[in-house]
């Protein structure tokens, strides 16, 4: 049995992680000890190693929860996990494309400004933001899409 | 021409089964009229993810997100012959 500074020294992970997970229910210590001590199997540092490895992947604590339900699921199969993997790629590219958007709108916000010492109404990167937010609101409001929008 | 487009991940046994039903209503509608195409969704990630497919398998009538989870045969059958009759 392995104590929990054993198994934090392990995974180079802190004692706090590990109570953290046992409070989101993703890792249990064996038994405790007389005094008290949570006493863990290696069982329990492969499990943490899968949370470690899967948080560096992006899986979020309720996606990691769902891939150990999955793992535990004896009728589960390869699919299954392929397809929560599929999931979390789409979700973080498209992430990564709204970032890219932000990124280029700051990029031109960034080439529009002299940057020198011009009092702030004169400040360009506010003006331009507060003209998007003018014509923002000047735009009218687009009619409920009606074709297929049921299905959405 | 109605352009329906099928994303799926490889290796999906279930998608397969889904997508031959489907496909059938193209056939039955005149593939002149109405054309399919399988997507697979890790060789075209980016059209995915500008549709907004966040969970394959999905299908995209002429390029917008239509039915974000396989729908029932007589549902892309209803949808098709709408859009059909609004382009004649």
């Amino acid at each position: 049995m392995l104590t929990i500074g054993k198994v934090a020294a392990s995974l180079q992970v802190s004692t706090d992680s590990i109570r953290f997970y046992e409070r989101e229910g993703l890792l249990r210590p064996a038994k405790k000890s007389e005094a008290g001590y949570r006493l863990y199997t290696e069982e329990a540092v492969r499990r943490l190693n899968f949370i470690k490895h899967a948080q560096q992947c992006g899986f979020s604590l309720s996606e990691i929860r769902e891939l150990l339900e999955i793992k535990g699921y004896d009728k589960a199969c390869c699919n299954d996990v392929y397809r929560v993997a599929i999931e979390k790629k789409l979700l973080l590219e498209s992430k990564i494309k709204a970032f890219k958007a932000m990124s280029q709108a700051l990029t031109k916000l960034i080439e529009i400004c002299s940057h020198d010492a011009k009092p702030l109404d004169a400040c360009p990167i506010l003006s331009a933001l507060e003209s998007s937010m003018a014509k923002r609101h000047a735009r009218p409001k687009r009619l409920p899409h009606s074709d297929g929008a049921s299905n959405r | 021409m109605i352009k329906v487009e099928a994303f799926s991940s490889p290796g999906c046994g279930k998608c397969a089964k889904a997508r031959d039903k489907l496909k059938a209503i193209i056939d039955e509608l005149g593939q002149d009229r109405v054309s399919w195409r399988d997507v697979n969704i890790l060789e075209e990630l980016d059209y995915a993810v500008d549709l907004g497919i966040f969970s394959p398998p999905a299908i995209a009538i002429d390029g917008e997100l239509v039915f974000p989870a396989l729908p029932s045969p007589s549902r892309l059958r209803a949808e098709l012959v709408r859009r059909l009759g609004k382009s004649r």
